[in-house]
């Protein structure tokens, strides 16, 4: 664990836009997975069913 | 870091969905084609083939397909055949691509680790099985006109194996103590006792060898995806270092 921990001056002094940066590219990642993946929108669906269903979301 | 946490994802996407959109069309799609004459086939699905455009779905227990109904007078919009449906599929796997990018990203920075080639390769085997494998072991990868759960159970069943994947495989390769070991073994197999839902006893008209080869198939491309991401993710975040770097040195 200890090997490849960041060092903080390796990301630059504002260490505190680390946890924005996660929260933000969680939620929008989210956010992108559930319209190609989860969202019930029928033309969502539609548009992705293709893609859900080789990546193994469940579908219809 | 903001920026370029979410350029890099948004590169790792991109580079991600054009292999796998390759692959879908070659490997996948043909497939998934082949099985929908099967469900076109069902009798309770006579009436769809008045339709001019052969509806993705047309109305295999969905509940709100149901309702509308292939006679209703304005059919639910779906891409039309062929070339435009290609360009959905590769859109949506592009929009995915880069939501599960943005997700490697944010767990590998969560964890505190710095995004070498190595580490992204690590956290994308990570999340390959924990989207694709342990969610497929209970809920194979289908093709249309298979039989099913109901979508709702489905999918929570899903997003819980997912997350209590992600989480147990944290708890083992992180955390490392006996406890987490212990309860990220636990996290992992509950799912798997309490068991996915299971699909209606009944025969469907799909040829087995399709479904198998078709199983198989989407699994490999999901290794592809997460491959990808994770080799992308890692050439990025360091091109990105040495642009911003290099523009440092001139201003």
């Amino acid at each position: 664990m200890t090997t490849s921990t960041l060092a903080p001056a390796a990301l630059g002094t504002r260490s505190a836009e680390r946890p924005v940066a996660v929260a933000l590219a969680a939620f929008l990642g989210l956010g992108l997975l559930f319209m190609a993946g989860f969202s019930p929108a029928i033309a969502l669906h539609n548009a992705a069913h293709d893609f859900r269903h080789t990546q193994n979301f469940p579908c219809h | 870091m903001i920026i370029r946490l979410l350029s890099a994802a948004l590169a790792a996407g991109f580079i991600a969905a054009i292999v796998v959109t390759g692959l879908e069309l070659t490997l996948t799609s043909p497939l998934i084609l082949a099985a929908e004459r099967y469900e076109r086939a069902e009798p309770s699905h006579q009436a769809a083939k008045t339709l001019p455009i052969v509806l993705a779905h047309s109305g295999h227990d969905h509940s709100d397909a149901d309702k509308a109904g292939p006679d209703r007078a304005a059919p639910e919009w779906q891409p039309g055949a062929g070339l435009p449906r290609m360009a959905f599929t590769a859109l949506a796997t592009l929009v995915g691509g880069v939501g599960y990018a943005l997700l490697l990203g944010a767990v590998m920075l969560a964890c505190g680790r710095e995004p070498t080639a190595r580490t992204c390769l690590a956290f994308a085997i990570a999340g390959f099985a924990s989207v694709a494998l342990a969610p497929g072991l209970g809920l194979p990868p289908e093709l249309p006109g298979s039989e099913a759960a109901p979508l709702a159970a489905r999918q929570a069943w899903w997003v819980m194996t997912a997350a209590a994947t992600g989480m147990g495989l944290y708890l083992i390769a992180i955390r490392r103590s006996f406890i987490a070991i212990l309860g990220g073994l636990i996290l992992m197999i509950i799912p798997h006792m309490v068991g996915a839902p299971q699909a209606p006893a009944g025969t469907s008209e799909l040829p087995a060898a399709l479904a198998a080869q078709f199983a198989s198939r989407s699994l490999a491309i999901g290794f592809v995806l997460w491959v990808m991401i994770g080799l992308g993710f890692g050439w990025a975040w360091h091109a990105l270092a040495r642009d911003s770097a290099r523009g440092a040195a001139r201003a």
